[in-house]
């Protein structure tokens, strides 16, 4: 098949975005049996997708208003809502 | 029970929990409480309107959420992002006939072994900061903060299809990127 693996790196990026017709389940599946440099960006697509997650449930995980903030907050909603 | 109407009461219950949502969005503190500001004052102007079908969080989150869209719609146009669909940048990792120019190698690690390591973020955050402006939103809202792909069209004003060629040259330009910068040492074979 014509152009088979560039094809195939689109279906893998793809399928971390949308549901994939029956066709290119199909086409994708049967490409990726026979070539490990396609299995190997698939797993590297989802790898850096589930990292890139991870990483930021981390990072934001716990995360909470300083004090300031809030104080700053409360002030502003007193000052619009005249309570 | 009676949902409160006192925004000053949601934002001691649900302050953190949207400064959050805000922040893993927008990466800027200052930006983010004011956003929550507006999405309380906006909560408590539109208050009559909260059906208490679902949770006052919910209901707020979705304001935040408008609030987000909005501001980021309104950042692409001031910028003015643009990419043509045109050139495609994914040809250089492949050869005239479509097989991989350079073969992509098997990464070992796991995202746990990954996650714990700071200067894995550290790689991936300069491979992400080095695509073009458009490719590096959509790659942030999608794979990073987790957004659902109508949102981030939404947001940037593009259709499915566009998103999926943005996204598909995102990641093969990330994939090169870590490969070279930290799956490459002793993955030669």
């Amino acid at each position: 098949m014509k152009h088979a693996c560039k094809q195939a790196s689109r279906l893998a990026s793809d399928s971390l975005d949308r549901q994939l017709s029956l066709w290119e389940r199909l086409t994708f599946h049967f490409h990726l049996a026979m070539c490990g440099n396609c299995r190997n960006c698939d797993n590297n697509l989802r790898l850096i997708r589930s990292s890139s997650e991870l990483i930021e449930k981390t990072r934001y995980g716990k995360i909470s208003l300083s004090n300031a903030q809030r104080e700053k907050l409360h002030a502003s909603l007193k000052e619009n809502t005249g309570y | 029970m009676e949902t409160s109407d006192d925004p000053h009461v949601w934002l001691n219950e649900h302050g953190d929990y949207l400064y959050r949502y805000a922040m893993s969005r927008l990466h800027n503190e200052e930006l983010a409480s004011d956003l929550l500001q507006e999405t309380l004052l906006a909560g408590w102007k539109g208050f009559a309107r909260f059906a208490g079908q679902s949770s006052i969080r919910t209901w707020l989150t979705g304001i935040l959420k408008h609030k987000i869209i909005d501001h980021i719609r309104h950042e692409i146009r001031e910028r003015k992002l643009a990419e043509a669909v045109e050139n495609d940048p994914t040809s250089v990792y492949f050869n005239e006939n479509g097989s991989w120019s350079e073969a992509p190698k098997a990464w070992k690690e796991n995202p746990e072994e990954l996650c714990s390591s700071e200067q894995f973020h550290a790689v991936l955050e300069s491979c992400v900061d080095k695509l073009p402006e458009k490719q590096q939103l959509v790659f942030r809202m999608r794979d990073v903060t987790g957004e659902d792909t109508e949102t981030v069209c939404k947001s940037c004003d593009i259709t499915a299809t566009h998103l999926h060629v943005l996204l598909h040259r995102a990641r093969l330009s990330l994939r090169k990127c870590l490969e070279f910068n930290w799956f490459g040492q002793g993955y030669n074979s």
